[in-house]
């Protein structure tokens, strides 16, 4: 184990690179971009040993992707905003088809108008493709989330997507823990488990009449939903090489808190400092970061937010016409009235831990009485 | 040469009686043997292989969707050649309309890229799945029940051919199903050459073109007869014509077939016209780039 300074692409171009990666497909689009350019630098050094197919655009990027994983190989892509809304048809036919790739998505806004900076939208769009979804909020989680991601992928069949936030993650430099020799014994070289194989030969995905259909969707359902035993089984067994624990759901702060500060990605280090702000004002507070979005963590939500007398939900993401994306579906999940939900850094806008205390402390205050978007003074 | 005798593809499918497209893959198959791989996006073929459980093709397939196919097949040959199983050949095989239109950018990433798969447009000349919409690949003139009469298709079909050989690619060849010693042997050059192959298939489709299902072999040799569709290939740049057109009165092949029975007479010339061009073209291309 060495510590380097990276950011969260550089992050993951790493662990890509120690993950014994078979293809990589991939399309520029900024703030992506430097994890391809990382990983075409790793091959062409020969640093790593994978084929890069350099596609002509994210929907082919997926569908290159497809076809590797298919083959048997390890298979990674990355894009983001934009590309990721193309690819959103091979989405769902990648997690279909339980197909195990991983992909890192760096989180950006959606045009028009133009924005290349941090927002969640673009993958809460893709909340109903059927892929694993789990949220970094600094470079050292985006570095490990890739690893977790391959195995859990691998194991429940189902692709897996590590989101970060735009530039608020993918770029910010952080010191982070990377593994030396020692990370081979959490993931070696893919076994090759194809679906094609010419000794085998069966169609995939061929047409599938009512009641043939409807039992393989329940059937990718439960896989999807297998995800969220092995993500903790396979924490254990991080943990021992690193160390460090990732839980579907990570709390801090008082246990039967006043309040609770839901967040997903950055938003959840901003929140951390908030709930740090409020304790030196005798709030008890607790931060609820999500990690897993996708499946959905419910029961770890449920007990994370046991006993607590209020909830606000920080968005980095809109659904127009309804709110914050991440409070509905706690809300609706665990059947709870107590949720405020707060839209706040679109498109990049800057969330500060003041904020944030100020939006909370107004909750508690009764003032907060309803879903409000934070723009301007608060 | 003879027809190799192997059988792969299976025989009780899903195609519509006297279908091209089911005959063309029995001799591409053939050809090509059981290390295959084949990518089908939405098509006919995607009926034609049967429901969830078969697979008439007999060789691996991965029904994908629909823009995807050169794209998918790509991806396969990547972990294939990662695994160093050189020995396997990667087909894409895709209908006009996931080939002309909505296949197209994919297509000309892999033909661009160089990938080591043989691409096959099995080409009926409109989107005959869904109920024979126009593509552009139909014919100036076709009625299709989006070009119904009299707003038969105006536009001449694309050139696929020479789309791809602006991608300078290793081997592009047309074939048909009349002609299957032709077919298969342009299957056999493809599978022998490394890097991007195009085979461009003209495939009759009895029910979309409205002629009897017994007549499919017979539109396929009026196709190439006539000079509406021209039997050559484009090895490394090289242009060989293998069949040069006797020029049957084209009348011939628009009157066996209902799609053509309102095509105006101004059409008709049109079409003439259009077709004794891409001749002239190709001649010179084959004379001087031979």
């Amino acid at each position: 184990m060495k510590r380097l300074v990276l950011g969260g692409n550089d992050a993951v171009a790493y662990a890509v690179k120690q993950s014994y990666v078979d293809v990589v497909s991939a399309y520029p689009i900024t703030p992506q971009t430097s994890i391809i350019e990382k990983i075409a630098s790793f091959i062409g050094k020969g640093e790593m040993d994978a084929r890069f197919i350099k596609v002509e655009s994210e929907h082919s990027a997926m569908a290159a992707a497809m076809g590797a994983s298919a083959a048997g190989g390890r298979v990674f892509t990355a894009t983001s905003s934009q590309g990721l809304l193309l690819m959103h048809e091979v989405l769902h036919w990648a997690a279909g088809a339980s197909l195990p790739i991983v992909m890192a998505n760096a989180n950006r806004a959606i045009a028009p108008p133009w924005s290349i900076w941090a927002e969640q939208t673009d993958s809460l769009s893709q909340r109903d493709t059927g892929w694993i979804q789990l949220y970094a909020s600094n470079s050292q989680e985006a570095y490990d989330l890739v690893f977790l991601a391959f195995r859990l992928a691998e194991r429940v069949k189902n692709p897996a997507m590590v989101c970060m936030d735009g530039f608020l993650v993918t770029h910010t430099k952080e010191p982070v823990a990377v593994f030396g020799e020692e990370i081979n014994s959490f993931i070696s070289k893919k076994e090759t488990n194809a679906l094609l194989d010419v000794e085998n030969p069966i169609a995939v995905g061929a047409l599938a009449f009512p009641n043939v259909y409807m039992p393989l969707k329940i059937e990718q359902n439960n896989r999807i939903f297998s995800a969220k035993n092995v993500f903790d089984h396979l924490s254990n067994e991080f943990e021992r090489i690193s160390k460090r624990k990732y839980n579907q759901v990570y709390t801090y702060g008082e246990d039967k808190a006043d309040v609770a500060l839901v967040a997903m990605g950055s938003n959840a280090e901003t929140a951390h400092l908030a709930v740090e702000l409020l304790a030196k004002d005798g709030i008890k507070a607790k931060l609820v970061k999500v990690v897993m979005f996708r499946p959905f963590p419910k029961e770890e939500l449920s007990k994370a937010l046991e006993g607590v007398e209020k909830v606000v939900v920080f968005d980095r993401n809109i659904s127009m016409g309804k709110g914050g994306i991440v409070k509905d579906e706690i809300a609706g999940a665990l059947g709870l009235g107590n949720v405020i939900g707060v839209v706040c850094g679109l498109g990049g806008v800057d969330v500060s831990e003041t904020d944030m205390a100020k939006v909370s402390r107004g909750v508690l205050d009764g003032k907060v009485k309803d879903d409000m978007i934070l723009w301007g003074e608060v | 040469m003879s027809i190799p005798k192997q059988e792969i593809m299976q025989s009780n499918h899903l195609a519509c009686p006297g279908c091209g497209a089911a005959l063309a893959m029995r001799l591409a198959l053939k050809a090509l043997g059981k290390n295959t791989m084949v990518v089908i996006p939405a098509c006919c073929w995607t009926i034609i292989n049967g429901t969830h459980g078969n697979n008439f093709a007999g060789v691996p397939v991965f029904h994908t969707a629909f823009a995807t196919t050169a794209a998918v097949a790509a991806g396969i040959k990547a972990t294939l050649e990662k695994q160093g199983k050189d020995d396997i050949t990667v087909m894409g095989w895709a209908g006009d309309g996931g080939t002309f239109d909505i296949g197209l950018q994919a297509l000309s990433g892999a033909a661009e890229r160089n990938d080591d798969i043989i691409y096959v447009c099995y080409d009926n000349e409109a989107y005959m799945n869904t109920g024979i919409q126009r593509s552009s690949a139909t014919p100036i003139g076709a009625e299709t029940t989006t070009t119904p009469s009299p707003t038969v298709k105006d536009r001449p079909k694309k050139d696929l051919m020479e789309i791809v050989a602006a991608h300078d690619v290793p081997y592009i060849a047309s074939a048909t199903i009349s002609y299957p010693n032709d077919l298969i042997k342009k299957f056999e050059k493809a599978k022998s050459k490394r890097g991007f192959k195009l085979i461009h298939i003209f495939s009759p489709c009895p029910p979309g073109h409205k002629f009897p299902e017994n007549k499919t072999i017979e539109i396929s040799k009026l196709a190439v007869e006539t000079g509406v569709f021209l039997l050559y290939e484009i090895e490394d740049g090289k242009y060989k014509i293998n069949k040069k057109p006797k020029f049957r009165e084209l009348d011939d092949y628009l009157n066996a077939q209902g799609r053509f029975r309102n095509t105006p007479e101004e059409q008709r010339e049109v079409l003439k016209e259009f077709i004794r061009k891409r001749w002239e073209k190709l001649l010179i291309k084959a004379e001087n780039f031979g």
